[in-house]
């Protein structure tokens, strides 16, 4: 059996259409059901629904076989696994946004960057100016316009919201981010005979797509 | 702050992990002594500076790290290869030595699950030796070490840094961006390796190959593909080792454990060549992990090529959990309790008996009742009047 984790949320329904469309029976997604393990009816594939920073976890432990995850995931949570396809679903951009020109800079030396990127942040910046991070969870954009930050770290998809609230996109700094197939290590070679041909039907149908 | 807790990534081992722990171990040294390995122990602490001067330096947030009385900063053994490989150029006379371990070492950063920070671990390495041989046994022994465990379904990936360091010499990377690339690679992110690499100058030809290079896993097919893909001399030397190495496996018997990943680039900077690790499918985590690392002894003065591997006890308890190999709970074969006054004739017997080599419990309580709480395949009540089987 091959086990998936697989992102509830924004990704959640792509994702089950995308392997629906491999030949893998998903029809166990599409229940309404609170369960939050689920196995195939033909008992192939076996499918755990988790939060989208979840996934990398539950794959480097191989307690999954295969995960699909956001890149920005991934780069955050920088865990020890096989990044297998790029999805191409869900493109966007982690970028540093704020006002046009920097406010309260006299007043705090120190940029203030709000973010629910901690991680990646921190190394964006390592080589460059000191920073003071700012984790928050949802709602980056309401940072530089309450003041509680100067710029935010966060994706970008249409910038709308960004525009919505006067800012601007100040740097791109990662571009191409999309959602990935991951495997875990062990599992690509121990269950190479199931996972191969998966990923091979996988980038089929997504040539298909294209 | 609950001071009777333990700190992040750390575990005590209780007596039934231990008991099987210690059974793996035992299992373990029949296998070395067997294969003509000679033990070996290093000073669980040693100077930080020993390793941070070296071209092999472990990053040094990963290094536990305390003061001696004189200011000097110490560490605890991070690495048992780097503590062998300084053994061995400073104090060994021999041109070659096969060497067995049982030694933990610490990484400051793991943070517990298949990632502990204290890791238990057992090990070999084989200095002096050079060439496709030489490597091709150690695979097979650590094959052989895994089913000697008691581990079953066991399989080896193989590896070569050659690939990957010759693909990005072409590229004149700095050290920290050759790192990143690495790292992605190492990933099978090709798209961000191919990032990287096309940001550096890199032409159309070691892009496309360094797009393959994640693709090459599997059998012995990807030796062929991979010469298709570049003219590297480094490649394809790397490549041409692997091919003999794989040869001598299926000679020996172990074509079916092993496959073979030219996409393989471990964080450790020590090694030189082939590169391998021990898989099975209930962990998700290498059991065991290794190569050849030529040139780390230079770092301590002295030129001895090596290959070796170690294998971490602690994932291959769980992997025996998972697969059901657990060896079983032993009884003790007696118990023993006697009446106030019988204590020399009951320890007569327990002598007796231990001195045929079985495991005995004497009770501390006086009573026959004293044997009820005792699990015993054989029970033995002492009187003043004699031996009494229950």
């Amino acid at each position: 059996m091959i086990t998936f984790a697989l992102p509830k949320g924004r990704l959640a329904e792509t994702s089950a259409a995308l392997l629906a469309k491999c030949g893998v029976d998903t029809s166990v997604l599409a229940k309404d059901t609170r369960r939050l393990v689920l196995e195939s009816a033909d008992g192939q594939y076996g499918f755990f629904l988790v939060k989208p920073a979840d996934v990398p976890a539950y794959v480097e432990a191989g307690v999954a076989d295969l995960g699909i995850v956001g890149k920005d995931t991934l780069i955050e949570e920088g865990r020890d696994l096989y990044e297998m396809l790029d999805l191409k679903m869900g493109e966007c951009r982690l970028c540093i946004a704020g006002y046009p020109a920097r406010r309260d800079a006299l007043t705090n030396p120190h940029l203030r960057v709000a973010t629910k990127y901690v991680n990646t942040a921190r190394r964006v910046f390592a080589d460059r100016e000191e920073i003071e991070i700012i984790p928050l969870h949802g709602s980056i954009e309401l940072a530089p316009v309450t003041g509680l930050a100067d710029v935010i770290f966060d994706v970008v998809q249409t910038g709308s919201t960004l525009k919505a609230n006067g800012l601007v996109v100040l740097e791109e700094v990662f571009t191409g981010i999309t959602a990935r197939l991951v495997s875990n290590k062990v599992s690509l070679k121990t269950k190479a005979g199931e996972i191969l041909p998966l990923i091979e039907r996988l980038r089929e149908a997504l040539h298909e797509d294209l | 702050m609950n001071l009777k807790k333990l700190p992040t990534g750390v575990q005590d081992i209780l007596p039934r992990e231990c008991r099987v722990l210690g059974d793996v171990r035992a299992r373990l040294t029949r296998a070395f002594e067997l294969n003509g390995y000679d033990p070996v122990l290093s000073a669980a602490v040693e100077y930080y500076d020993t390793y941070a001067g070296i071209r092999s330096a472990l990053p040094q947030e990963r290094m536990f790290k305390f003061t001696d009385s004189d200011g000097r900063l110490l560490v605890l053994r991070p690495d048992a290869t780097l503590s062998i490989s300084r053994i061995a150029a400073t104090k060994l006379d021999a041109a070659h030595a096969r060497l067995y371990y049982f030694l933990d070492k610490w990484d400051a950063q793991n943070a517990g699950g298949v990632k502990s920070r204290e890791i238990i671990q057992a090990g070999v390495e084989r200095l002096g030796e050079e060439g496709a041989f030489s490597d091709a046994q150690t695979i097979a022994f650590a094959i052989d070490c895994m089913y000697a465990m008691g581990l079953s379904d066991c399989i080896v990936d193989v590896g070569h840094v050659g690939c990957m360091k010759g693909l990005l010499e072409e590229c004149g990377l700095s050290d920290a961006r050759a790192e990143e690339v690495r790292a992605s690679l190492n990933a099978k992110d090709a798209l961000n390796a191919e990032r990287l690499l096309k940001a550096a100058g890199a032409g159309e030809e070691t892009l496309a190959a360094v797009r393959a290079l994640p693709t090459l896993f599997g059998g012995a097919e990807v030796f062929a593909r991979a010469r298709a893909l570049t003219k590297n001399a480094r490649v394809l030397a790397a490549v041409d080792h692997l091919e003999k190495v794989h040869r001598i496996l299926a000679d020996m018997g172990y074509e079916k454990n092993v496959c073979f990943d030219l996409g393989t680039g471990k964080n450790l900077s020590y090694y030189s060549g082939i590169v391998f690790s021990g898989l099975v499918r209930e962990v998700g985590a290498p059991v065991l992990s290794g190569g050849r690392y030529d040139d780390l002894a230079d770092d301590f003065g002295k030129h001895i090529p090596a290959v070796g591997f170690a294998i971490g006890l602690k994932r291959v308890l769980m992997a025996l959990e998972r697969q059901g190999n657990l060896p079983e709970q032993p009884l003790p074969d007696a118990a023993i309790a006697c009446e106030e006054g019988a204590e020399g004739a009951a320890d007569a017997l327990r002598r007796r008996l231990t001195g045929e080599g079985r495991r005995v419990v004497l009770a501390a309580a006086y009573g026959e009742g004293a044997l009820a709480d005792l699990a015993a395949a054989q029970k033995y009540y002492v009187t003043k009047e004699g031996v009494r089987r229950i």
